[in-house]
């Protein structure tokens, strides 16, 4: 039985390596020349060696079954296990091991956003000069166009960031939390850089707009792509300059 | 079956046998017996075979390669995504650390020159970890390297980088050097100086078998969390999927195929739309084999099925202009290639090469040579 098993697993071990298996043998550590298949498990290193190595063997395969459990629960859908064990579960897979792979679903998004910005000065004299809108979507919508590998300067930034902000903020524009602070002066802080790069004109003020056009469903006109309901929403203006150089 | 099989097995019981601790009644002792000697397999590969060294050194190789490209990328972009000029300041970065309890090299300081330097570091790093330079050393930088900038930049990620992070942390657990390294050709080149034409073993005091056995143990690990998380992503992935109304429909492409920031080549994208058939194919094609993917890893079964979500994932990256992600996701099905695949691929490439002229590489010996192949048990049938 023993060598049976050691001649399945050398063929085996033939088929997958080809040549190697002379050189090995050769090399293996710990085996003498003619040394048969010893007994399972290592009997190396006396018998509390033995022992040692047998548990730290055994604590491997528990990590990684623990491991897996966890993961598991986090990547699940919330669920009765993961709600009582959230604490466990949480404590493990944050921050290295999280991972969300709901791509595209349950669906995927059905909406095009475009987000603008213009941006306000206050002139010496006192009088406020309101700059046009400025599309800052389309930019990466034409970086990305005909590009093989798009930055993520331009595929992920701007629209990143905005999830994110309705994500801790959702429908109004108020911050209730620290973290919806530090999405706003992010996504402030993207508009600010944009805009200064596009027109480079001084400004102390910025206010976003994002117009949301949902794709049209299959089936409706071919050049028709865009059909009316879009939904905008008017973010309210923010001061830029001195807490934005501040948190740099 | 033999009744005489449920005494306990001639072999000595090691002390990890688990089937020492049952009661060994005389009709569950023969199960017994099979299922510790199941047991007793599993456990002499745990520890002794280090599993698909081909294909972790393919990962090593791709994710490196990978990264560094996707460094190289965004070299314009680099001081926006991760220096101190980013709309994400250091300041935010560091108050959102200490929220989660991420860290990264690259907050430590807020100069632009260190930046400069972990920046050039990291291109260097993700060079020597794919060609294998003292890999167990690499690696570890390597998953420093990718966690710092996927930190640094946690608004700015997608699946791709998320996905390259987990594989960068569990590659440091496997042996991802032995195979197509600098490290494996220096072995052989040593060993070849050393005993021309002739390996010798060498002396090999008790505490270093300890630590092969840790080693191969520790690779066998990390190679199935590597399995185990791929899985997860596909299952997961179209699981998900099976609960949306557009997968269910056949129309989720149409969505996918005409959101804006994701249309690299509209025209492409607006002609693949107009095939209503077709893409409502490849939409249950796609849930079908994420859902179906785990379960096929075990056969034949899983060649086309590798092959078809190779052809998926191609289709992602042109269609979507997503090639990170893509080249992620391909680099990880590769782990479930077996290592005769890879080595069939490098005898057909050495052969190719060798017919198109390159002589030197014809040494026979040279190319069987290959070092360090983990710790098989030394049962050799052409041998006495």
């Amino acid at each position: 039985m023993l060598d049976e098993e050691a001649v399945e697993y050398a063929r085996e071990h033939e088929r997958s390596t080809g040549r190697v298996l002379a050189v090995d043998t050769r090399h293996g550590e710990g085996a003498g020349p003619s040394e048969p298949l010893g007994p399972p498990g290592p009997p190396r290193g006396g018998r509390w060696g033995g022992r040692l190595l047998n548990t730290a063997v055994a604590l491997c395969v528990l990590t990684v079954l623990v491991h897996a459990v966890l993961v598991f629960l986090h990547v699940a859908p919330a669920n009765v296990i993961s709600q009582r064990y959230a604490r466990q579960v949480n404590a493990w897979v944050y921050p290295l091991f999280e991972q969300n792979w709901r791509l595209f679903a349950p669906d995927p998004d059905s909406v095009n956003r475009t987000i603008s910005a213009r941006t306000a000065h206050t002139a010496r004299d006192g009088s406020v000069q309101v700059g046009p809108w400025t599309d800052l979507t389309s930019t990466d919508v034409s970086a990305i166009e005909h590009s093989a590998f798009p930055s993520h300067t331009s595929q992920n930034m701007l629209r990143r960031s905005w999830t994110s902000y309705v994500e801790v903020l959702g429908g109004d524009d108020v911050p209730r939390s620290e973290r919806a602070v530090m999405m706003q002066r992010y996504l402030r802080n993207i508009a600010a850089a944009r805009m200064a790069d596009l027109n480079g004109k001084p400004f102390e003020n910025i206010q976003l707009r994002v117009v949301t056009v949902p794709v049209a469903a299959p089936g409706a006109a071919g050049d028709d792509r865009r059909p009316a309901p879009a939904q905008t929403r008017l973010l309210p203006w923010w001061k830029v300059g001195s807490d934005a150089s501040e948190g740099k | 079956m033999h009744p005489k099989e449920s005494d306990p097995t001639p072999r000595p019981a090691a002390p990890h046998d688990p089937g020492r601790r049952f009661p060994s009644a005389l009709t569950s002792g023969r199960v017994l017996t099979r299922v510790s000697g199941a047991g007793r397999t599993a456990w002499t590969l745990l520890t002794e075979r280090p599993l698909s060294l081909y294909a972790v050194s393919v990962l090593r190789m791709g994710y490196g390669l990978l990264y560094l490209v996707f460094l190289l990328r965004e070299f314009p972009h680099r001081d926006q995504i991760w220096g101190p000029g980013s709309p994400w300041t250091p300041a935010l970065a560091r108050q959102l650390f200490d929220q989660t309890g991420w860290a990264s090299v690259l907050t430590l300081s807020d100069s632009r020159v260190y930046f400069e330097c972990c920046y050039a570091a990291a291109l260097v790093v993700c060079a020597l970890f794919a060609l294998g330079w003292r890999t167990r050393a690499t690696s570890v930088l390597f998953a420093v390297v990718v966690a710092s900038f996927h930190a640094r930049a946690i608004f700015m990620t997608d699946g791709g980088d998320n996905l390259v992070l987990l594989m960068a942390l569990y590659l440091v657990l496997t042996a991802s050097g032995r195979r197509w390294s600098l490290d494996a050709r220096r072995l052989r080149r040593r060993s070849e100086r050393s005993a021309p034409g002739r390996w010798r073993p060498e002396p090999a005091p008790p505490h270093r078998s300890v630590r092969a056995t840790l080693v191969t143990t520790v690779h066998n690990c990390g190679l199935l969390v590597i399995a185990l998380q791929v899985c997860f992503l596909y299952g997961a992935a179209g699981l998900y999927k099976v609960q949306g109304g557009t997968w269910g429909a056949g129309t989720a492409l149409h969505y996918v195929l005409n959101l804006e920031l994701f249309q690299p080549w509209p025209a492409l994208s607006h002609w693949l739309d107009g095939q209503t058939v077709a893409t409502a194919v490849a939409g249950y094609m796609t849930v079908l084999l994420q859902v179906a993917f785990p379960f096929v890893l075990f056969g034949r079964l899983k060649y086309p099925v590798l092959v078809m979500l190779l052809g998926m994932h191609v289709g992602i990256a042109v269609l979507m202009g997503l090639p990170l992600f893509s080249g992620a996701m391909i680099i990880a099905d590769a782990v479930f290639l077996p290592d005769r695949f890879y080595t069939a691929l490098a005898d057909r490439c050495r052969r190719a090469v060798r017919r198109t002229g390159a002589p030197r590489e014809a040494s026979p010996v040279r190319s069987g040579a290959v070092p360090k192949q983990g710790n098989p048990p030394s049962a050799v049938p052409g041998r006495r």
